[in-house]
């Protein structure tokens, strides 16, 4: 035993002693790594896994361009179930495997806790799909994000209602009433804060704030209050079931608003759709990452990405994560390659210099970061459910369809 | 007045779901005295089968009530005989922690075999609402408030007349006197934990077509089932019922006239009310009087 522990320490002695000197072609070839951590398992698996494949496929479109500076990229995977984990592979990404960079996460709760591991250990933490807007508000110095983030949503919301519908309904913004309604968890709670504070500043007429549980069996409640009031335009901010029951429920209720806009999540799965039924998810509008029916004009890259995902997979892609990570991990490997070594503070001077047009990339964003490191140029667009295709209508250069008024059978 | 009605009329409908969730976790626990947390879970299983049945021999839920019942029959019979059964004379606290491993188990089970997805069954025309003077009622909470009203009528119409129901009602008076009349008491726990299976089976079938199906879809249903089993005395199948129908009212309209968010304050502080206040809940008669 203690023989083979000899000869592997010479072993290792040797084989540091030739990487310091830098001399055998080995070390000139030698790989950048760098960390990609995301959910892999558990309930998060699924859209962590296909944010992941955005992010493969941007490395093997680099590598086969020849790399960074020359050098190939290598992925080492972290798996992030929850935060405690999210922590200890972030750990493990920075000190053992000793990556240049992390990329990730999907999920808000678990980039919010690893991004803080990265942070200490000074290697910088690419954010491509998380949307909680605290991630780039903490005054970290190497977490940089390329996707919108809560606050855009909301925003994009509430901006639709104004800029979208009113016009398409022939009546003055401020006429329209407005009804939001939220899951009460974090998530609704935030984007629901975002929107109201939103709808003052553009002084539209929000006639019923309304929290739900995002476990309730019966929303008929919440459908009778918008219904009395005589809402015309409802915000919700919703998971999946809620959103099929409230579709349902709708219908059950005779409830007819002239507009129903869904931030993401629930609103933008087929399963979804298909659960409410296309004739009554028709006219749904929803505000989200970037969707596969876009016009190619506004967001270059998008079809060759298919193509790609295509050939690689076997599938299309299942929802727009793929492409925006795909879209953020070509924004910094460039920003890497310009810096020319590896180190945080040359990579993030480079990542303040990256200065994008919108409708540039894949997602049609732009991208130009703030001090904090978040892209200012990433706007969602709005889409809608027409004939059981998500399509996107709004702003009109994006747009490969025109909106329609009015939701379901009505 | 006329949203007050529709409200009202809204709570009834959603409390006949409750009751047929309620009247099972009653049996089990009014006879078996076994806190069954695997409740929803039960639900969760039913609601896969009438799905699966849908999806492969395009059944629609109201058919596959049958074979879904008589499933989760068995199943109950096979958790009580192979996981109740040998904890029956530990403490109490075994038993629970056994049902919530189970509940633990029987989800995540799902997630594995179904993923995270919704699963839904065909639209039907039981999805629809018809208009009555004004009203609207969905043809499926109907369909489901006179199942409920069957399922009672039908327990207690066995409970009373038929032997075995005697023996049932027998054993959850007194498990001893039970057993020294000459009554199979380890039986009789197994045939009452499959029949209360069977009531959600029953349930699962009826709420399919109007709720998708995911592995935590009976976490949705079973918080709620408590409090109306409580409400309701615990062990009385007719309190259940009527208990059910209240927190389905009370659901209705808090969440209308207080704020939706605020409707399970308001009736876990009924709750909390009637442990304080009526402990025996409010059809309770006391101790072995089903």
């Amino acid at each position: 035993m203690r023989k083979i522990a000899r000869a592997a320490l010479a072993a290792a002695v040797v084989l540091g002693a030739s990487q310091l000197a830098g001399l055998s072609p080995a070390a000139a070839q030698q790989n950048i790594k760098f960390g990609a951590l995301y959910p892999f398992s558990g309930g998060l698996a699924l859209l962590g896994d296909e944010s992941f494949r955005g992010l493969e496929i941007a490395v093997e479109e680099r590598n086969a361009a020849g790399g960074i500076n020359g050098k190939p990229i290598t992925l080492v995977k972290g798996d992030a179930v929850d935060p405690n984990q999210a922590v200890g592979e972030a750990r493990r990404l920075t000190s053992v495997d000793n990556v240049s960079a992390i990329f990730g996460t999907y999920s808000s709760s678990l980039s919010l806790a690893a991004t803080q591991v990265a942070e200490l250990a000074g290697v910088p933490y690419f954010e491509l799909g998380a949307v909680s807007d605290p991630i780039t508000e903490r005054g970290f110095k190497y977490v940089f994000r390329t996707n919108a983030t809560a606050k855009d949503f909301s925003v994009r919301m509430v901006d639709s209602v104004a800029e979208a519908i009113a016009p398409a309904q022939g009546k003055q913004p401020g006429e329209l009433k407005i009804g939001i309604i939220y899951e009460d968890s974090l998530y609704g709670q935030t984007m629901s804060g975002y929107q109201k504070a939103r709808a003052q500043e553009k002084k539209l007429n929000v006639v019923e704030t309304l929290p739900y549980s995002a476990k309730s069996v019966d929303l008929t409640p919440v459908i009778l209050r918008l219904k009395s009031a005589n809402v015309d335009v409802v915000l919700q901010t919703s998971y999946q079931n809620d959103t099929v029951l409230f579709f349902r429920q709708m219908k059950d209720q005779g409830f007819k608003p002239k507009a129903v806009i869904g931030a993401g999540g629930g609103y933008s799965l087929r399963d979804t759709m298909q659960a409410v039924g296309p004739e009554n998810m028709e006219g749904a509008l929803d505000v989200d990452f970037t969707q596969y029916r876009t016009n190619p004009k506004a967001a270059p890259g998008i079809e060759q990405f298919v193509t790609k995902y295509k050939a690689k997979y076997g599938t299309d892609p299942r929802s727009g994560h793929s492409l925006a990570n795909y879209m953020g991990a070509k924004v910094f490997f460039d920003a890497i390659a310009a810096a020319k070594t590896l180190s945080a503070d040359a990579i993030r001077a480079e990542v303040m210099k990256v200065d994008l047009p919108v409708g540039s990339t894949a997602t049609g964003w732009g991208a130009k970061f703030s001090e904090q490191g978040q892209n200012t140029r990433a706007l969602p667009f709005l889409m809608q459910w027409q004939n059981g295709d998500l399509v996107t209508v709004f702003p009109a250069e994006a747009a490969v369809a025109k909106m329609k008024v009015g939701v379901g059978t009505n | 007045m006329d949203i007050f009605i529709q409200l009202v009329i809204n709570g009834i409908l959603l409390g006949s779901m409750y009751a047929i969730i309620s009247v099972g976790l009653t049996l089990i626990f009014g006879i078996v005295r076994v806190v069954n947390f695997a409740h929803g879970e039960f639900l969760m299983v039913g609601m896969y089968g009438a799905y699966l049945l849908a999806a492969k021999f395009g059944l629609h839920p109201y058919v596959s009530a049958i074979p879904i019942v008589l499933l989760l029959f068995a199943l109950g019979a096979i958790v009580q005989r192979f996981i109740i059964q040998p904890l029956l004379s530990a403490d109490e606290h075994i038993q629970i922690f056994a049902t919530v491993g189970l509940s633990t188990a029987l989800m995540n089970l799902a997630l594995m075999v179904f993923g995270a997805d919704l699963y839904s069954v065909p639209p039907s025309a039981v999805q629809h609402s018809i208009a009555l003077g004004g009203f609207t009622l969905v043809i499926g909470q109907v369909v489901m408030f006179f199942c409920a009203l069957a399922l009672v009528a039908g327990l207690h119409l066995f409970m009373q007349a038929t032997p075995l129901g005697r023996a049932i009602r027998a054993t959850a008076q007194n498990r001893n006197a039970a057993l020294l009349m000459g009554v199979r008491v380890d039986r009789i726990y197994v045939i009452a934990f499959g029949l209360g299976a069977a009531c959600v089976g029953l349930a699962s079938a009826l709420v399919m077509p109007l709720y998708p199906v995911s592995p935590t879809i009976g976490t949705y249903f079973v918080l709620t089932a408590f409090v109306v089993v409580v409400l309701g005395g615990m062990r009385s199948m007719y309190g259940a019922f009527f208990g059910a129908l209240i927190i389905g009212v009370v659901d209705s309209l808090s969440g209308y006239y207080i704020a939706p968010d605020l409707k399970e304050v308001v009736y876990f502080a009924l709750f909390i009310l009637i442990l304080i206040f009526k402990p025996t809940g409010l059809f309770g008669l006391g101790r072995g009087t089903e």
